[in-house]
């Protein structure tokens, strides 16, 4: 069975069509990277999946759960596909290591001896072991998105949604996050990206969606897309991102 | 003319005594105006429709009207309308809590609206219930950035009881006024009761200061 299934959905911001009738299965273990120009409706479809965005046609099921079921679903769906932001989205107030502890507090609550034990072991699978105790504001920008990819997991997720996650950095900040997208990838993570990186597509995806105009125009295996791109579209996108 | 120290150190119990009062009801009414701001502001940031529109409304009429006037309504009108009588003491806290619940509403709301979404979206995401997401993640940053504006509110409130000498609470301006029309020595009077408040305000800085010290704001 699927792990995210799409049944027609539409969605519109007022009288703008983002997403129409999209139809798309993704399994568990698969990764799949999301590109497309912008405004092709790629970070709204994935925002979709978390309900962050709601759908005004079709059905949208995540690990059998559907996004239009209530609420409390919706939070189940949640715990179960994190989430990692262009911008990173870090709290404030807290401390690295706070951060990645307040999922595991909150939304499963564990005691906080518990869930800073987890959260030190998180930081430390990021490579930011040492950083623990240092605000957002004191790190870097490639540091703060491994530790959003650090609190994101914290909530044992079995789907990772990442939006743009190295849209934000500078370029030699970039591979420190692709590293660790990696590596979660070669562990098994079930992974759906936003992303202009098409290296990490050609090396990392299992499949490759290219979208225009609210709809996937294009889907198939990454390395044979990016190699050889017959649609004119996805050719003519590809010569621009590079 | 002279100074006349020894006009300030008779008059200096009757004056401590009413500064005594401005501070009481000050802090009284500041507590209740905090709760009342609070929940009127969030009703504003988050209510649905008829939550906004009684938290509008509310605020528009204090904003609106004069402290004097709302003091003057509470202490006169309300005994004739409702027949509630209340003492003047009670009528200058109610008064503050009304009136500086209204303008703390509005820094509350603008505080809660200023955090960036993402950090909404960040806490949601992680499978929260919205209330969690206000409590644990948008508050606490929201607080820090009410600090400024709310020692504004508190500052403008204390010297606000100086109004409810209309309604003949005893607090420090009606004893300065008191001492004054029995002696007549204005200048040392008022010159004392200037200082007493300098030193209420001053005060009151220095909490704020030390607070926003400790928290950096976000």
């Amino acid at each position: 069975m699927s792990i995210v299934e799409f049944r027609k959905v539409t969605k519109t911001f007022g009288p703008v069509v983002v997403l129409s009738d999209v139809d798309l299965a993704i399994d568990a273990g698969e990764v799949v990277v999301l590109i497309g120009p912008s405004g092709s409706g790629k970070s709204t479809l994935l925002r979709c999946i978390n309900a962050l965005e709601e759908i005004n046609g079709g059905d949208l099921v995540v690990d059998g759960i559907s996004v239009r079921a209530g609420r409390s679903q919706v939070r189940q769906i949640r715990q179960e596909a994190g989430m990692v932001f262009q911008q990173f989205n870090l709290f404030p107030q807290m401390t690295a290591l706070d951060n990645v502890a307040f999922g595991p507090r909150r939304v499963r609550g564990l005691s906080r001896a518990d869930a800073t034990e987890q959260a030190r072991a998180l930081l430390a699978r990021v490579g930011l072991a040492d950083r623990g105790h240092h605000f957002p504001s004191e790190l870097s920008g490639g540091q703060q998105q491994r530790v959003a990819i650090a609190r994101a997991l914290a909530v044992k997720p079995k789907l990772m949604l990442f939006d743009e996650p190295t849209s934000a950095l500078d370029p030699e900040l970039r591979h420190e996050v692709l590293r660790v997208m990696r590596a979660l990838a070669e562990e098994g993570m079930t992974m759906i990206v936003v992303t202009h990186e098409m290296a990490f597509a050609r090396q990392v995806g299992t499949r490759l969606i290219f979208m225009e105009d609210g709809k996937i125009s294009v889907d198939g295996n990454p390395a044979a897309l990016l190699a050889n791109p017959e649609n004119p579209r996805l050719k003519d996108f590809l010569q621009h991102v590079h | 003319m002279e100074f006349d120290w020894s006009v300030i150190v008779d008059a200096m119990p009757a004056l401590l005594g009413g500064a005594r009062l401005t501070i009481l009801i000050t802090l009284a009414g500041l507590v209740g105006g905090l709760a009342v701001g609070f929940v009127a502001g969030l009703m504003r940031a988050y209510g649905n429709r008829l939550l906004n529109a009684i938290a509008f409304a509310y605020v528009e009429l204090v904003r609106g009207t004069p402290i004097v006037v709302q003091v003057m309504f509470i202490y006169f009108a309300l005994p004739m309308l409702a027949d509630i009588r209340v003492n003047p003491m009670t009528a200058a806290i109610t008064a503050i809590i009304v009136n500086a619940g209204a303008y703390i509403a509005e820094i509350v709301r603008g505080s809660f609206l200023s955090v960036h979404k993402g950090l909404r979206e960040a806490g949601l995401a992680l499978g929260l219930p919205t209330w969690k997401v206000l409590v644990y993640i948008i508050g606490p940053v929201a607080f820090r950035r009410m600090i400024p504006p709310l020692g504004n509110q508190f500052i403008v409130s204390l010297k606000d009881t100086s109004l409810f000498i209309v309604i003949g609470v005893g607090e420090l301006t009606r004893q300065g006024q008191e001492i004054m029309a029995a002696n007549f020595r204005a200048v040392e009077i008022w010159s004392a009761v200037a200082i007493l408040y300098l030193i209420m305000t001053g005060t009151l800085t220095l909490i704020l200061r030390v607070t926003e010290k400790r928290m950096r704001i976000l």
